[in-house]
């Protein structure tokens, strides 16, 4: 570690910052915890400290478990993230690479080119996309998400990817290339290992975006059991002007936590200085 | 020792195949392999995003409603907008929301992603933790903001009123300025864990080596910053403030759930606005119109943005 | 989830056991036998009219080519579960008895509009559930169901007022009404009584029908007595399509302000009687309101109503049927009563919700099968009865169904009916009004207006809006 901090210098400049960013980023969290384990009755009583639980009660997280398809819609949302990432995530790292070290002819232009598909918002793409969603007979099936996702997945992943890609010295491919490897097998061999923490942050955006998705999951995939985890807790939690709370909320934690304990294990395996470690030996 | 600055890592064709051998197949010939790697995505996101897009931008130049194919009127519908009130208050809106909310979400995530990047305990799952916000679905996480910003029932409102700070309820969503500001709370709640994500595997590419050499030489915290970890992950932050600003200008879900842009349009962002014209009211050509209304703006961004990034970055 | 009946007989509508089938000519005529059940069932309940098969006999296509096929239905997610569970029931004994594969589907009814939209441009449903309003905005692509709206009004004593008005698209009817969900003044008795109102019991309010009578001035009065004593009076200003415009839209008219005349072109909002009415509304608000309600959707007061913070709200009878579950002495202590009146009269914002079926649908056939049987007595009777009277139904001869008397706290939504009209008063209830209801163009006048305090400017706002919807 560079610089020789003093403990008081540490707490100063690393610890409360992070604990004042802990507190803004997780106390949502906290609230939807409370909320998730008080019963309906208590929620809005206001004699009662609302940060802290008086009567505590599972009742919610049983109501999310018995009656709603809680766990299909779970299953059906890790189906689609994890295949969605896997698709988009192979395309990112083709086209990242392309271009990053290739010239071909319109390479620039293409580069931009997917980048604007960005530009158009999904509230208004959803309407002509159900058209040719519905004319290739995906409609209410996994496929309309695993492909209609990767277009605002493939754009920044293979932009983030382009540029881990570059960080890599070229002097290590063309060592590579000048014992013999292909092209391709600089790519697989070579430069994707070097850019792991690339590759692991492109896909956790990518899987992400795909868990956290609500629209196109609306409009093309919510019929009956096939429902993933936001849609099915907007349309079975919210009846008319009610809303069940205390099982809205467990479901998004439920939706979220264990998600983040995931990521804490691939989370682990960001290396730094593996470049230079690369090079010098 | 190499020359490890990332300047050194040369964008464009690597100097291969060249002693002598002739490059014969279709994959090691640059042209041609850079077309075949561009290939899958381009093609998911031809028939996936430019063939609506292209019918999308169809539908704003004509007065098409839901399921009643219009007559082209050319810029008409965007020519109407500049008449309507509601909607040059949603364009107010909208700048101040994304002009705001970015800039906070930058700073605070490079900030966390500097913290996050040193050694602490447990230092795995905090890493994992703060990026919550990102990983809930916007959905359900904007219902439980409605919670905290409940005009009778927030916890702060009664917590501030049982410390005696407060005497009436703080009415977070029904006020002009009240009701921006929260919304824009929300926002960079929700957007600050991917710029400190992004940014902090961007600093995983620093080499220790570098700061190591930096501070041999004198420099000190601020200037080692500046001079070495900015131009390093300077790409991953432009390319995520793009990517942030176009996403914000874009959002919806967000503030559909919280005011759907109430009270009296003061929240109204084009998203929400183009959802209310073009959906609720079925006017799918104006409403096409408003969620295209930046689009020149910020393709002009993108292409210039981008351009720079895939030039040398020296 | 819908269970199968195995095992069951199911009716099937579609035998021709009985002489009485009818409209080879394609025209539908009700048989004698059925006309005597009907007049014979009177006061005794119409459930007893049970199983008339055979009533609808849509003229046409063989109920045989409907074996194998299926039908989508979508709808919104009921507020009763229990009714969404019959729905689901007798969609799956219809769909057991004809050999058709029923899916229904349900969801939040503010995202019904984009899946119908959807729907539209790419198909997926058969029947959707249209608000009210809906049936003009989509219009082009709903088949025209005349001839079954017509003999389900005719069976039913004719439509209801608020469903004749509201959902016929130039002379054709392009769905069949199932009714609304109701709205009424909810109160609570004790807190009334504090500051002077004195009411008989509910039972015999319901049993003499003098209900709780309020001009809109003596509501906000008492409202100023109420929140005096920490009891205000709850109305949400925000952007909601329920609560909001279930008040303003009624105010605007009881004081004789509306969007468009009756040519459907004049806009008459700018009123000076409105005026004077929104001066007294914006003093109204900060003296007997709770003043947060612009920031208010459609389930903040009923949150409040049982927190015990507020006294009065306008909204259905969802808090109530919560009430008697989570809150049982706040049902004891509440009762109903109609919307306040103002000088031009009571009204209340009630369209009508339909049944329609898309044109794109692949099969048309099935679906208007399944409309006629499920309209039927015995299957919309039950669905009406298990809901209460949350449900306002769409023909006049429920309105002295027996369920009505079972709770006398529920008789003051029985007469919200005869008082209810739509969006885009006095014209119909077309895109044009669809377009200022979606823009909540009414519903911000009067959040402007208490924003700002200026009645007259937010007023003009409103105006020149709908001037830009209606004149331009």
């Amino acid at each position: 570690m560079v610089g020789s901090a003093s403990m008081g210098r540490r707490i100063l400049t690393v610890y409360v910052p992070l604990a004042l960013f802990l507190v803004f980023l997780l106390l949502p969290f906290y609230w939807m915890i409370v909320v998730s384990l008080k019963p309906p009755t208590d929620l809005f009583n206001l004699r009662f400290n609302p940060f802290f639980i008086q009567h505590f009660t599972l009742k919610n997280y049983r109501y999310l478990f018995q009656e709603t398809a809680f766990v299909v819609w779970a299953k059906n949302t890790l189906v689609v993230s994890v295949a969605a990432t896997a698709l988009a995530l192979s395309c990112s790292v083709l086209i990242g690479y392309a271009l990053a070290r290739l010239r071909f002819p319109g390479g620039s232009a293409m580069g931009v080119g997917i980048f604007l598909a960005y530009l158009v918002p999904p509230t208004l793409l959803f309407l002509p996309l159900a058209q040719v969603v519905a004319r290739l007979h995906l409609y209410n099936t996994y496929w309309a998400l695993i492909f209609t996702y990767p277009t605002f997945l493939i754009p920044f992943g293979s932009w983030l990817l382009m540029g881990y890609f570059r960080t890599i010295p070229r002097e290590i491919e063309e060592c590579a290339l000048i014992d013999g490897s292909s092209r391709l097998g600089t790519l697989f061999k070579i430069v994707l290992p070097l850019s792991l923490p690339g590759i692991l942050s492109a896909a956790i955006f990518s899987f992400t975006l795909s868990w956290n998705e609500f629209l196109y999951a609306l409009i093309f995939m919510s019929s009956g059991p096939l429902k993933t985890i936001p849609v099915g807790t907007v349309s079975d939690l919210i009846k008319a002007d009610v809303l069940f709370w205390g099982p809205l909320m467990a479901s998004a934690l439920l939706g979220s936590v264990p998600i983040a304990v995931i990521y804490t294990f691939f989370v682990d395996h960001y290396v730094s200085g593996l470049t230079a470690g690369a090079v010098k030996g | 020792m190499p020359d490890l600055h990332p300047a050194a890592a040369r964008a464009g064709p690597l100097s291969a195949g060249g002693r002598g051998t002739y490059p014969r197949s279709l994959l090691e010939r640059e042209p041609s392999l850079g077309l075949l790697l561009m290939l899958p995505g381009t093609l998911l996101l031809v028939i996936f995003m430019a063939y609506p897009f292209f019918l999308g931008l169809w539908l704003s130049l004509t007065d098409s409603m839901i399921g009643h194919a219009g007559r082209f009127v050319g810029l008409l519908n965007f020519v109407n907008l500049i008449n309507d009130s509601i909607f040059r208050q949603t364009a107010r809106n909208t700048f101040i929301y994304a002009l705001v909310t970015v800039p906070f979400k930058l700073v605070l995530g490079l900030g966390l992603a500097l913290v996050l990047n040193t050694r602490i305990p447990f230092r795995n799952a905090i890493r994992a933790g703060v990026l919550m916000p990102f990983i809930v679905p916007t959905a359900l996480s904007s219902l439980g903001w409605l919670m905290l910003f409940d005009p009778i029932f927030s916890p702060f409102s009664w917590l501030l009123k049982h410390w005696g700070l407060i005497t009436r309820n703080i009415n977070f969503l029904g006020t002009p300025v009240l009701a921006i500001v929260s919304v824009m709370i929300a926002n960079i709640w929700r957007g600050t864990p991917f710029f400190a994500i992004t940014i902090l595997a961007g600093l995983q590419a620093v080499p220790a080596e570098l700061h190591d050499a930096a501070a041999i030489d004198g420099a000190g915290a601020w200037q080692r910053f500046w001079n070495v970890t900015v131009p390093i992950i300077l790409g991953v932050m432009l390319v995520s403030t793009l990517f942030s600003i176009i996403m914000t200008f874009a959002d919806f879900q967000l503030i559909y759930v919280l005011t759907k842009g109430g009270p009296a349009n003061e929240t109204h962002i084009f998203g929400t606005y183009a959802y209310q014209i073009g959906l609720s009211a079925t006017a799918i050509g104006q409403g096409a119109a408003i969620a295209l209304y930046m689009f020149p703006v910020l393709a002009a961004l993108a292409i210039l943005l981008l351009r720079y990034l895939r030039r040398e970055v020296a | 989830m819908a269970k199968a009946q195995r095992g069951r007989r199911v009716r099937r509508p579609s035998k021709r056991s009985h002489g009485e089938r009818s409209g080879r000519e394609g025209a539908l005529r009700i048989s004698r036998r059925a006309l005597l059940k009907v007049a014979g069932a009177g006061a005794l309940g119409l459930t007893a009219l049970g199983t008339v098969p055979g009533l609808w006999r849509w003229g046409g296509a063989a109920p045989a080519q409907l074996k194998g096929t299926s039908l989508s239905i979508l709808q919104a997610t009921y507020f009763i579960p229990t009714a969404q569970d019959l729905y689901k029931k007798q969609a799956a004994e219809w769909g057991q008895g004809q050999g058709v594969t029923v899916n229904t589907d349900f969801l939040n009814w503010p995202d019904l509009q984009p899946k119908i939209s959807a729907a539209i441009q790419a198909g997926g449903y058969d029947i959707v559930e249209l608000f009210p309003g809906w049936n003009y905005l989509y219009a082009e692509n709903l088949l025209d169901l005349t001839d079954l709206a017509d003999a389900v009004a005719k069976k039913g004593g004719g439509w209801e007022g608020f469903v004749a008005n509201d959902i016929k698209v130039n002379g054709r009817y392009l769905g069949v009404s199932h009714g609304n969900s109701n709205d009424a003044l909810n109160y609570r008795i004790s807190w009334l009584k504090e500051v002077g109102v004195n009411l008989p019991d509910p039972a015999e309010q319901a049993r003499t029908g003098k209900i709780l009578d309020l001009t809109f001035d003596e509501w906000f009065a008492l409202g100023k007595k109420l929140k005096a004593k920490g009891h205000p009076l709850g109305q949400a200003l925000g952007h909601s399509q329920g609560d909001p415009p279930s008040f303003c839209y009624p105010y605007m008219w009881s004081n004789g302000a509306m969007e468009v005349e009756k040519d459907g072109k004049t806009v008459a909002f700018n009123k000076p009687m409105f005026v004077d009415a929104m001066k007294r509304f914006i003093q109204a608000y900060k003296d007997g309101f709770d003043e947060s309600g612009p920031s208010w959707d459609d389930s903040s007061n009923n949150k409040a109503f049982h927190a015990g913070q507020l006294s009065m709200t306008l909204n259905g009878s969802s808090i109530y049927a919560v009430a008697l579950k989570d809150f049982p002495e706040i049902a004891q202590d509440m009762n109903h009563t109609l919307i306040p009146k103002g000088p031009a009269g009571r009204f209340s914002l009630l369209g009508a919700r339909t049944f329609a079926i898309l044109k794109n649908s692949k099969n048309v056939a099935g679906a208007k099968e399944f409309l006629a049987w499920w309209f039927d007595d015995k299957q919309y009777g039950d669905w009406i009865h298990i809901q209460g009277g949350y449900q306002l139904p769409s023909t006049k001869k429920w309105a002295k169904d027996p369920m009505w008397g079972k709770d006398p706290k529920m008789y003051a939504f029985s007469l919200q009916p005869s008082i209810g009209r739509d969006q885009g008063w006095a014209g119909p209830p077309n895109a044009k009004s669809g377009l200022a209801f979606s823009k909540y163009i009414i519903v911000d006048t009067f959040a402007k207006a208490v924003q700002s305090g200026d009645a007259a400017g937010s007023i003009k706002w409103g105006a020149d809006q709908l001037q830009a919807i209606y004149g331009g």
